[in-house]
């Protein structure tokens, strides 16, 4: 007969689980209220998700609480806490970007709110936890709400997006728990901070085993924040979602799969197993050049955005193979700095929008579209040219400082070839941000009309422009007092 | 006091900074009413400067220590003495009247609010030159008049004509900076300072041969930015640029910054007089050199910039025998009546729709009665008639010739007396006498607004007057300038007033008596004297020939040869290089779900196949 099993609720630690609680309860309402009554519009769905989203920063910022909670399920750490305001603030930003001029079908309907809020809830648990069972439900229920909302975009462009993601997500899904199992069976544990303990603890360990469980989990983790060979989704779903949605997952589901695996590598790293490091000294290279390279060639700028991306994450990847305690705060000012510079870049993208695609038979956002800009809208093109020159790492603006940080720490490391190749990385990469600039300041507009340009503009969108736009010109401003904030939470839970 | 000294530099900035906000933007009003007021707050703060500065106080203050370096320490000072004020009190006197001036000439202009934004910041920049304290800050300012006279000149940019103007000029003052710089280094060199007051005091150790060099590298700078000969030929096209930029930047105030440092500098220059002697010398050849071009000119304002080359040799003749404080005088008094002339020419030029041609005008004293006075008197005080200003200060300079021994400048500078009464005459009597040639080409001149006419008054009145200001002037500038011992006898003196009073009257009464009658015949134009002046003897020319082409050809060969072939190929195949790797990478991605799984497949079994081979260690 099995014991009785008594819990003190005190254990449970229930305030840990109480933000994702929060958006999980705001989701299912949003969906009962939908059924109660089929008037709700557009603006109204957004303001109360995001009103769930700050309740839930709000009480993500006041927990100082146990880290504990649930059964060790729950890691409430510094880093899950930064992570999480992370994503909160990105949420509430870019869900602004819903407030469009024009009508899309996805915004219409209150199934979106109620799964961007799934979303954000699986966001979390894959943040604050070092459970590879928990991050996987995470994982799976912010992936498929985010398929979902993909192909409600509807459009055909749409519809392909959503089933490559879908599929090549569900053999991500594979490798984790591929990966998860070899673990599981080398120490007989899912915990990361256990396994790392017990392997340590066993010398008779298959080391080619541990490698091959690391190798499934790079390629399940490498997935999510699209590191080379697992990034080739990476431009064809940013191309086939709307610009807001891009851009959205140009920082969220990163920054959620920084955190997995900043938690799982470096506690490998520690291992020094010199193989482990290696590879990720290849992977790290490797993402940053061929995203670089690949993103010169490009014709639009919503795919070059994307190659773009790719190529800040493996900027940011070095952060891990250095591992200390510098590297890991540049990664989280990095990331929130290019957080404000992609979200005023999608939204120049996003006002933009229109319905047909006038410019190119098959892209939305080309090149040639921004021609003469300057001339037409100079306000938008200078704008525009500010988040350039920031994505490019011109002085004084945002993304500079995350990119002199990181590369300091790895200066201050040891890592110097890798520190090179992070500036010449950088060097390559302001040919593409300076050909949008160029053309929009440098060449004769195809056409005088101003009005193709904001089809889509609200003073919504304007407002998230100005917050963007305003943050990444005077970043220098607050930069230390965001990193001493960044640097206490990092440190105090050990990483 | 030290707030007056502020306001009196900073005002005309923050009027630049304000304008410059609306410069995009069309016409408002108010930039103009601001900037003019803001220039008309500086001039007044400038006059209570100049009631605190006597002999014994003047304004030395240090703003911050800007460049500290090392050895180097550069701070940022201003001072306010005898010199400097009568410069400051000159410059936004002069710069207030041309703003209010402006605000009737530019009416119409889509750029108003950027004229007045350069216009501001050009009087920024002639305080500072003028203030500072030390070689560099008046070397920042040398350079940022010399920044706000191209953008002005090249105001109108979309004419050809202005930019290629503007373009010379900025050039042309590059080429004489460079001495300028060489002789501002020596002086570090050789001192380890820039302050004046410690370079004026360590100046005579040196050895005679380095002052000698230092002297001529600054007086190179200051051939180019007075455009003296060779330099010359930059002011006469600068005439590009809008009237009352002519008025104020080419002839009453950035033209004069050359004489300023001669002045400024009157320490070295005292100890090596044969460099003053050239200095003299040249002034004088430019004197009636330009003279001579401005007699057969028929371009109105060309013949008022020859007019201001020719004046500008005068000051240079002055400022190289040692008299500065004559050579100041002259650059006060004639910064009143030539800015007259110009602006007076501008409204001209107005009612004439731009046409510049005096032969196309006549008779225009019907029409624009109050321009004609007010042209006519200050073309009489530029003449040097008793009792106009430039009679006071002109006569002073034939004297110090004469007084030198240099008999033969005395008698260039006399020939050139007579040129200028002759020239300033034909000029009057063509414009507005004679016959009314305009009517027949169906120009309809007007007056200009009346608030114009009235900005205008007191540089007439102060042409007729600023002649007896004399004394006190001498005795004030004379507390910091060496004072000029003349040794003339009295009666001597007063022979040589009375010759060149008579040269000067002749010149009016030729050019009277011949313009009254319709002028010279055509016959004139065929004689080769005509021809040598008139296409100013074909300096242009040369200087296109032997220098421009040759440069041409050289950077020709650069670019095409050296250029693209070596260093952009270069740079290209890096480029290429990676462009190409990034069409390979680009393969990748196909767009197809298959070949993209089997990517991701391939990434794993790789890494695993990796994992055994290379036996990995712990």
């Amino acid at each position: 007969m099995l014991e009785p099993i008594s819990i003190s609720l005190q254990a449970l630690n229930l305030p840990s689980l109480l933000p994702v609680g929060i958006l999980i309860v705001g989701a299912i309402f949003i969906i009962v209220l939908d059924l109660v009554t089929k008037s709700g519009s557009k603006s109204f769905y957004t303001m109360l998700s995001i009103l769930f989203i700050l309740l839930d920063l709000g009480v993500v910022i006041g927990y100082y609480g146990e880290a504990r909670g649930m059964f060790d399920l729950v890691l409430v750490d510094g880093i899950a806490k930064i992570s999480q305001i992370i994503v909160l603030v990105t949420s509430a930003f870019f869900l602004l970007l819903a407030m469009s001029q024009r009508r899309f079908q996805e915004f219409s309907m209150a199934e979106f709110y109620a799964l961007f809020l799934f979303m954000i809830a699986g966001f979390q648990f894959m943040t604050i936890s070092d459970n590879l069972i928990l991050i996987f439900v995470g994982l799976e229920t912010a992936s498929l709400s985010l398929y979902t909302m993909i192909a409600m975009h509807n459009r055909k462009k749409a519809f392909e997006a959503a089933i490559k993601y879908f599929t090549m997500g569900a053999l991500a899904a594979g490798f984790y728990t591929m990966g998860s199992l070899l673990f599981y069976a080398l120490t007989g544990s899912i915990e990361i901070h256990e396994i790392a303990n017990r392997v340590i603890l066993n010398d008779n360990l298959s080391v080619v085993a541990l490698i091959a469980a690391t190798i499934f989990m790079i390629g399940a983790l490498g997935f999510k924040i699209s590191i080379v060979p697992f990034h080739t989704w990476t431009p064809d779903i940013y191309e086939g979602s709307s610009a807001a949605l891009a851009g959205y997952m140009s920082i969220v589901p990163k920054i959620a799969g920084f955190v997995v695996a900043m938690r799982l590598f470096e506690a490998l790293l520690n291992l020094n197993v010199l193989w482990i490091e290696n590879m990720f000294y290849i992977l790290v290279i490797a993402t940053m050049t061929v995203g670089n390279i690949t993103a010169l060639v490009q014709e639009d700028v919503k795919r070059m955005l994307a190659y773009s991306s790719i190529a800040h994450a493996g900027f940011v990847l070095s952060a891990i193979l250095i591992g200390t305690s510098e590297a890991n705060s540049g990664l989280f000012l990095y990331w929130i700095l290019f957080m404000f510079t992609n979200l005023g870049a999608f939204t120049v993208l996003w006002m933009t929008r229109h319905k047909k695609n006038l410019w190119d038979e098959r892209y939305q956002h080309p090149f040639v579209k921004f021609k003469g800009l300057a001339k037409i809208n100079p306000f938008m093109a200078t704008m525009m040219a500010f988040f350039m020159f920031s994505l490019a790492g011109v002085p004084p603006l945002s993304v500079f400082w995350g990119k002199l940080y990181l590369i300091s720490a790895a200066v201050n490391a040891g890592f110097i070839y890798l520190a090179i190749f992070m500036a010449l990385n950088s060097a390559i990469a302001v040919y593409y941000y300076m050909k949008l600039v160029i053309f929009m300041f440098l060449m004769e507009p195809a056409s005088e009309e101003k009005a193709i340009f904001t089809t889509n503009a609200t003073p919504v969108l304007k407002v998230v422009l100005a917050v963007a736009v305003a943050f990444t010109i005077f970043a220098s401003l607050f930069i230390d007092k965001i990193l001493a904030f960044i640097i206490y939470h990092v440190t105090m839970s050990g990483f | 006091m030290e707030k007056y000294l502020y306001i009196t530099l900073f005002a005309p900035l923050v009027g630049s900074l304000i304008a410059a906000f609306f410069a995009a933007k069309p016409k408002e009003l108010y930039t103009g009413i601001l900037t003019s007021a803001l220039v008309g707050i500086s001039f007044l703060s400038s006059i209570v400067l100049l009631n605190y500065v006597d002999a014994d106080t003047i304004l030395h203050v240090k703003m911050m220590d800007w460049i500290s370096v090392g050895n180097l320490s550069i701070p940022f000072g201003f001072v306010v003495d005898q010199v400097s004020i009568i410069m400051m009190v000159t410059v936004t006197f002069v710069s207030t009247i041309v703003h209010i001036y402006s605000i009737g000439y530019m009416e119409h202009d889509k750029s108003f609010n950027r004229f007045f934004s350069y216009l501001s910041a050009f009087v920024f920049s002639m305080l500072i030159l003028v203030m500072s304290d030390n070689f560099i800050g008046l070397f920042i300012g040398w350079e940022g008049v010399g920044l706000c006279s191209w953008m002005l000149i090249g105001f109108w940019y979309h004419k050809q004509s202005a930019s290629w103007a503007a373009n010379e000029a900025f050039i042309m003052n590059r080429i004489a900076d460079l001495g300028m710089l060489m002789g501002l280094f020596l002086i570090y060199w050789e001192i380890g300072s820039f302050q004046y007051d410690i370079v004026f005091a360590n100046i005579l150790n040196l050895n005679i041969n380095t002052v000698t060099w230092i002297g001529s590298f600054l007086f190179i700078g200051a051939m180019g930015k007075s455009a003296q000969f060779p330099f010359h030929t930059w002011l006469a096209d600068a005439m590009e640029g809008p009237t009352p930029v002519s008025a104020l930047i080419h002839a009453a105030t950035m033209v004069t910054a050359g004489v300023y440092l001669i002045i400024r500098a009157s320490d070295i220059y005292f100890l090596i007089p044969d460099v003053g002697y050239v200095i003299a010398s040249l002034g004088a050849f430019v004197a009636v050199f330009a003279a001579s071009m401005a007699l057969v000119n028929r371009d109105l304002k060309r013949i008022i910039a020859y007019s201001t080359l020719s004046q500008l040799g005068y000051m240079f003749v002055a400022a190289g025998l040692g008299a500065y404080w004559i050579a100041l005088f002259h650059l006060m008094t004639h910064a009143f009546f030539k800015s007259l002339l110009f602006l007076g020419a501008g409204n001209v030029m107005h009612a004439m729709n731009d046409e510049l041609d005096i032969k196309k005008m006549g008779g225009l004293y019907q029409s624009m009665r109050a321009t004609a006075i007010l042209m006519t008197i200050a073309s009489i005080a530029l003449a040097g008639i008793y009792p106009f200003a430039g009679f006071f200060s002109k006569d002073k300079i034939l004297e110090v010739a004469f007084n030198h021994e240099a008999y033969l400048l005395w008698f260039a500078l006399f020939i050139g007396a007579g040129m200028t009464a002759f020239y300033s005459f034909r000029l009057v009597m063509m414009v507005f006498f004679g016959e009314q040639v305009h009517k027949r080409l169906g120009f309809h001149p007007h007056e200009a607004r009346p608030f114009v006419i009235y900005a205008l008054t007191p540089l007439a009145l102060l042409s007729i007057v600023a002649g007896f200001l004399e004394y006190s002037f001498h005795a004030f500038v004379i507390d910091l300038l060496r004072d000029y011992k003349f040794t003339l006898d009295h009666s001597v003196g007063w022979m040589l007033i009375v010759a060149t009073t008579a040269i000067a009257l002749s010149g009016i009464a030729f050019a009277v008596y011949k313009y009254k009658r319709g002028g010279f015949g055509a016959g004139v134009e065929s004689l080769g004297i005509y021809k040598l002046l008139v296409n100013q003897y074909y300096i242009p020319q040369f200087y296109n020939n032997a220098i421009l082409k040759p440069f041409a050809a050289i950077s020709t060969f650069f670019w095409k040869q050296i250029d693209l072939k070596i260093v952009d190929a270069t740079v290209d195949l890096i480029g290429k290089m990676f462009y190409n790797a990034g069409g390979k990478t680009r393969q990748i991605q196909s767009g197809n779900l298959s070949s993209m799984l089997r990517w991701m497949v391939a990434g794993i079994a790789v890494m695993l196949v990796l994992a055994i081979i290379l036996r990995p260690m712990v």
